[in-house]
C-alpha cells in the first residue's frame, strides 16, 4: 500500500491518566478494505476508533488518510465515518433527514442530496421508511438508517464500534450482510470492532488482535487463525492453550479427545458436561491446574462432572516460545 | 485523555459576568466593610451591638425553625412523591413549584389574607391567628414558600435510589423498615437535608416577610443591612454586617452544594419504574395526608391572594374594581409613578434578564459538554450571589458599578445586572440536566458527519432540549418579575417595579389595590407555571 492509499496509524498511543490504553499501535486499511479489530473487552478497540475519528487525543503518533496527517484536524473535517454501538439517530429528524444530514452539512446541491439519500435507502432497503421517526423503527432498522447516514457523505473511512452489540442474534445475522454488501457496493474501506470472534472472521477482508492496547496478530482471517501467534491470540480465537514436551501448543476444543485415563493420555476431572446445540461442551481441569474446553459430537456417551478422564489432542499448532 | 474540543471559552461568560457583577463587588465590598470597621475588632463591635446581634439572632432562629418545620411538611409529600405513581401525581409535582415562583411579598400577603386579623382560616381557627403576624407569620411563610422545594428534593432523592436494591432487600426477608433503612432511606434523606439547608438560606435571608409581618425587631441581618444602609444612611457599618452574614451561611451553602451534588449524582443511576400506592397499607396513610396537605396549602395560598385581589376597591364598588382603581390616575399621584409603567419595567427588566441568563446557559452547556468536570464548580460560582445575598449583591453593585457607569440609566441597568445574577443560578441547571440526558454520541455522530462543535450543538442537541429551555426561560421570568429585594434597594421611582409598588401601596395603607398587584404578579407566575408544566416538565435546583 503506497503512503497515499487508506489509512496508515504509526506507533499510536493513548492513556487515561496515567494508565495506558493503546500502546506503539501500527495499523493499516487500505482502500475498500474491510478490516476487523477484534479483543477482549477492555483492550483498547473503541479508544483506537475514538482517536481515528478524533473524538480522543492520541498520546504519541500518527494518523494519517490518503496520504494527509489528521493529527490536528477536528473530528468534522476528518472524512471518516462512525456508527457506535447504539445508532446515535436525530429523534427530532426523520428517516430521510437523518441520512440527509451529512451532505446538508457538507452544502452538497440538493439534487445531489436527493439523489444521493435515495441511492442510500434502496442500498439498504429503507425507502418505505423514509418518512419516519427514528423511535417508530425497530432496532435492526435504526442500524440500518445509522449505516446509511454514515456512508451517504462518501467517507474515506467508515469505523464501526460494535455496531450489533445491541440487537438479537436473528437481525444481527441480516445486518451482518446488509452491512457487509453495503461496504463492498460502496467501495468504502472500514475498521469493524468486534469481541464476537466469529463475526470478526466471517466479515473480514483482514484481522486485527488487538489486546491490552497492543497489536498481537495482523493478517487474513484464515492464516491468522491457522497460525496463532501467540498464546494470548490463541485463546482469544477461541483455542486451548496447553504444555506439552516442553513446548506450548494452541488445540481447537473440537481436536480434543475423550479417552480412558491411561498411557498417552493427560488425567483431568470433568467441571462443567452440558448440551450446546451442535455439539456437546466439556469443561475439564487438567491435574497441572490447565483448565481445557471440549466439545464432543452430539450422539456421544458425554462424561458427567466430577469424573476422571483421560485427555488427547489430534491436533495442535506450536505457539512461540515463553509466550504462554 | 480529552477530545479535540476543550470548552473552557464558552464557560467564560458567565464566569466573567457572575465574576464582575457579583464576585468582584462583593468581595471589595467585604473588604471596604472589613477595613473601615477597623479590621476584626471592628466586626466583634459591630456584632455585639444589640440590634446587629438581633439581626443575627433573628436570621439563625428564623432559618432554622423554618428549615424545621418545611421538613416536617415537606418531606413525608416528597416520599409518597417520590414512590408512588398515581392520577394526578405529575400535575401535583409540578404544582410544588408554584409558590417558588411567586414574588414573596404576594405569599406574605397570602399568609396575612389566610391567617391574619379577619383571615380566611383565622376568624375559623382563632388560634392559627399566631400565623398571621410576627415570628409565626415570617415561618409560615417561609414554609409556604419553601416546604415545596423541600418536598421536590425528597422525591428526587427518593426516585433515585435503585429499585433493584430494595427488590433484593425484599427477596432476602427485610420488610418495608429494612427497605428504608437500606434502599430508599438515605437518598431521601438526602434530597430532605438539601431542601433544609435551602430553606434555612433563603429563610435566614428573608426580607419581605420581617418587613411587613413583623418590623424591626424581626429583621434578618439581610433586613438590617438594607435599614443601615438605606434608612440609617451607615453603608461602613451595612458593609461590615455583610461580611458577618456571609460568614454565617458560607458553610450552609458549601453544605447544600455538597447535598446537591450527591443528589445529582445519585439520580444519575437510577431509572425508577413506576409503583402504584399501595393503599391497603396502614403506613402510607400519613404520607399520602401530608402530601394532601400540601398540595391543599398551595392551592389556598394561591386562592387567598386572588380572591383578595378580586375584592371590592372600596366599599359598593364592583369586584375587581381594584384592578380598574389600579391603572388609574389616583395610584400615579400617590406614588408618582403608573402601574403601566411599573408593568412595562417589570416587563422589561424580566426579559432582559431572563434572555441573558439563558444565552448564558446555552453557552454554558455547550462547554459544559467537553468540560463536565467543570460543573461543580462552575454551579458553585453561580450560586455564590444567592448566598452573598440579594441586598449585598446590590449593595456591591451600586457600590462598585455606580460610578463607572454614571449616567441616568445607571439604576436601570444595575437592576438588569441583579436580576440577571439572581436568575443565573436557577436557569443553568435546568439546562444542564436536560443536557446531561442528551446521549454523547448524538453529538459525535453530527460531528463525523461532518458538523463543527457549535453547530452540532445547536443543531442536534439544543432542539433536542427545547422542554429545559423553556423551562429555565420561565422560571428566570417568574423570579425576575417577582424579584423584590434586590430590586427595592437599587430601585428610584423611575423603574419602579410591580413588587415594588405592592410594597408601596401596602406601606400608603392601600390594601385592597396591594392585593390586586399581587394579583398580577400571581397570574404572571400561574401562566409561567401552565407553561412549564405542558409536556411533564419539572423544575431543577
Amino acid at each position: 500500500m503506497s503512503s497515499s492509499d487508506g489509512l496508515q496509524v504509526r506507533s499510536l498511543g493513548a492513556a487515561w491518566g496515567s494508565a495506558p490504553v493503546l500502546t506503539d499501535v501500527d495499523l493499516d486499511v487500505a482502500e475498500g478494505e474491510f478490516v476487523v479489530l477484534m479483543g477482549p473487552n477492555g483492550s483498547g478497540k473503541t479508544t483506537l476508533l475514538r482517536c481515528l475519528v478524533g473524538l480522543e487525543t492520541p498520546t504519541t503518533g500518527t494518523i494519517s488518510l490518503r496520504g494527509k496527517v489528521l493529527d490536528r484536524i477536528p473530528t468534522h473535517r476528518r472524512g471518516i465515518g462512525m456508527l457506535f454501538q447504539e445508532p446515535a439517530l436525530f429523534p427530532h429528524r426523520t428517516v430521510w433527514e437523518n441520512v440527509a444530514y451529512g451532505l446538508a452539512v457538507a452544502r452538497r446541491p440538493r439534487a445531489e442530496v436527493d439523489r444521493r439519500v435515495a441511492d442510500m435507502l434502496e442500498l439498504l432497503h429503507l425507502q418505505p421508511l423514509a418518512d419516519r421517526a427514528p423511535d417508530a423503527l425497530s432496532g435492526g432498522e435504526r442500524q440500518r438508517v445509522a449505516l446509511a447516514r454514515t456512508l451517504a457523505p462518501e467517507p474515506a473511512l467508515v469505523l464501526l464500534d460494535e455496531p450489533f452489540a445491541s440487537v438479537d442474534a436473528e437481525i444481527r445475522r441480516d445486518l451482518r450482510s446488509a452491512f457487509r454488501r453495503a461496504l463492498s457496493a460502496t467501495r468504502t474501506a472500514a475498521l469493524h470492532v468486534t469481541h464476537d470472534r466469529e463475526e470478526g472472521l466471517v466479515l473480514a477482508d483482514r484481522v486485527v488482535l488487538l489486546s491490552e492496547g497492543r497489536i498481537l496478530q495482523d493478517g487474513p482471517p484464515a492464516k491468522v487463525y491457522a497460525a496463532p501467534a501467540s498464546a494470548e491470540s490463541a485463546r482469544f480465537l477461541g483455542y486451548n492453550v496447553v504444555e506439552e514436551d516442553g513446548g506450548t501448543f494452541a488445540v481447537a476444543p473440537s481436536d480434543v479427545e475423550i479417552r480412558p485415563p491411561g498411557p498417552g493420555t493427560h488425567s483431568g476431572v470433568v467441571t462443567l458436561s452440558g448440551f450446546a446445540g451442535a455439539n456437546q461442551l466439556l469443561e475439564i481441569s487438567l491435574d497441572d491446574g490447565t483448565g481445557i474446553e471440549c466439545r464432543l459430537p452430539i450422539g456421544s456417551r458425554p462424561p458427567t462432572v466430577g469424573e476422571t478422564v483421560g485427555v488427547r489432542w489430534g491436533r495442535s499448532v506450536p505457539l512461540p516460545t515463553r509466550a504462554a | 485523555m480529552t477530545g479535540r474540543f476543550d470548552g473552557t471559552i464558552p464557560l467564560l461568560p458567565v464566569v466573567a459576568f457572575v465574576a464582575a457583577f457579583a464576585i468582584v463587588p462583593a468581595a471589595l465590598l467585604l473588604a471596604t466593610g472589613t477595613v473601615g470597621l477597623g479590621g476584626l475588632s471592628g466586626l466583634v463591635r459591630l456584632a455585639a451591638d444589640p440590634l446587629n446581634r438581633q439581626a443575627l439572632e433573628n436570621s439563625l432562629l428564623q432559618g432554622g425553625a423554618s428549615a424545621a418545620a418545611a421538613v416536617a411538611v415537606g418531606a413525608p409529600a416528597g416520599v409518597f412523591l417520590g414512590r408512588y405513581t398515581f392520577r394526578g401525581r405529575s400535575e401535583l409535582l409540578a404544582v410544588l413549584i408554584v409558590p417558588f415562583l411567586l414574588p414573596t411579598l404576594a405569599v406574605v400577603l397570602g399568609v396575612e389574607t389566610i391567617f391574619g386579623t379577619g383571615g380566611v382560616v383565622s376568624s375559623v381557627i382563632p388560634g392559627t391567628r399566631v400565623l398571621g403576624s410576627g415570628f409565626g407569620g415570617i415561618v409560615a411563610a417561609n414554609v409556604l414558600y419553601n416546604a415545596p422545594v423541600v418536598t421536590l428534593l425528597t422525591a428526587v432523592g427518593v426516585e433515585s435510589s435503585s429499585p433493584a436494591l430494595e427488590e433484593t432487600v425484599a427477596t432476602l426477608g427485610g420488610g418495608p423498615f429494612a427497605t428504608f433503612r437500606d434502599g430508599w432511606g438515605r437518598p431521601a434523606a438526602l434530597g430532605a437535608a438539601a431542601g433544609a439547608v435551602l430553606t434555612f438560606l433563603f429563610s435566614a435571608l428573608a426580607f419581605a416577610g420581617p418587613l411587613l409581618l413583623c418590623g424591626a425587631k424581626c429583621y434578618t441581618v439581610e433586613a438590617r443591612i438594607w435599614s443601615l444602609d438605606q434608612v440609617l444612611l451607615s453603608p461602613a457599618a451595612a458593609a461590615g454586617l455583610a461580611v458577618l452574614l456571609i460568614g454565617l451561611l458560607a458553610l450552609p451553602a458549601a453544605a447544600y452544594l455538597a447535598l446537591v451534588a450527591r443528589l445529582r449524582a445519585a439520580r444519575r443511576s437510577s431509572d425508577r419504574p413506576a409503583r402504584p400506592v399501595p393503599w391497603g397499607r396502614p403506613w402510607v396513610w400519613p404520607f399520602a395526608a401530608a402530601t394532601l396537605v400540601l398540595g391543599l396549602s398551595v392551592a389556598a395560598l394561591l386562592l387567598a391572594v386572588l380572591d383578595a385581589a378580586a375584592r371590592p376597591a372600596a366599599p359598593g364598588a364592583g369586584e375587581f374594581s381594584a384592578f380598574m382603581q389600579l391603572f388609574g390616575p389616583s395610584v400615579t399621584s400617590r406614588l408618582g409613578v403608573s402601574t403601566l409603567a411599573a408593568t412595562a419595567n417589570t416587563v422589561f427588566f424580566a426579559t432582559v434578564a431572563t434572555a441573558l441568563a439563558l444565552l448564558f446557559a446555552i453557552a454554558t452547556g455547550f462547554g459544559l459538554s467537553a468540560r463536565p468536570g467543570a460543573a461543580r464548580a462552575l454551579r458553585a460560582l453561580v450560586f455564590a450571589p444567592l448566598v452573598v445575598s440579594p441586598v449585598v449583591l446590590s449593595f456591591a453593585l451600586s457600590q462598585f458599578w455606580r460610578p463607572v457607569f454614571g449616567g441616568s440609566s445607571t439604576v436601570g441597568v444595575l437592576i438588569l445586572l441583579a436580576q440577571a445574577t439572581l436568575a443565573i443560578p436557577f436557569a443553568l441547571p435546568a439546562v444542564e440536566v436536560a443536557l446531561r440526558r442528551v446521549p454523547a454520541n448524538l453529538r459525535e455522530s453530527a460531528q463525523t458527519l461532518g458538523q463543527s462543535p457549535w453547530p452540532a450543538y445547536l443543531d442536534v442537541e439544543l432542539p433536542l432540549v427545547r422542554d429545559g429551555l423553556v423551562t429555565a426561560g420561565l422560571f428566570a421570568f417568574a423570579l425576575s418579575f417577582g424579584e423584590f429585594t434586590a430590586t427595592y434597594f437599587l430601585a428610584t421611582p423611575t423603574f419602579t417595579t410591580l413588587p415594588i409598588e405592592l410594597y408601596r401601596l401596602e406601606g400608603v395603607r392601600e390594601p385592597a389595590l396591594a392585593a390586586a398587584v399581587a394579583g398580577l404578579l400571581v397570574l404572571v407566575s400561574l401562566v409561567a407555571f401552565l407553561v412549564i408544566v405542558r409536556g411533564g416538565r419539572r423544575v431543577e435546583f
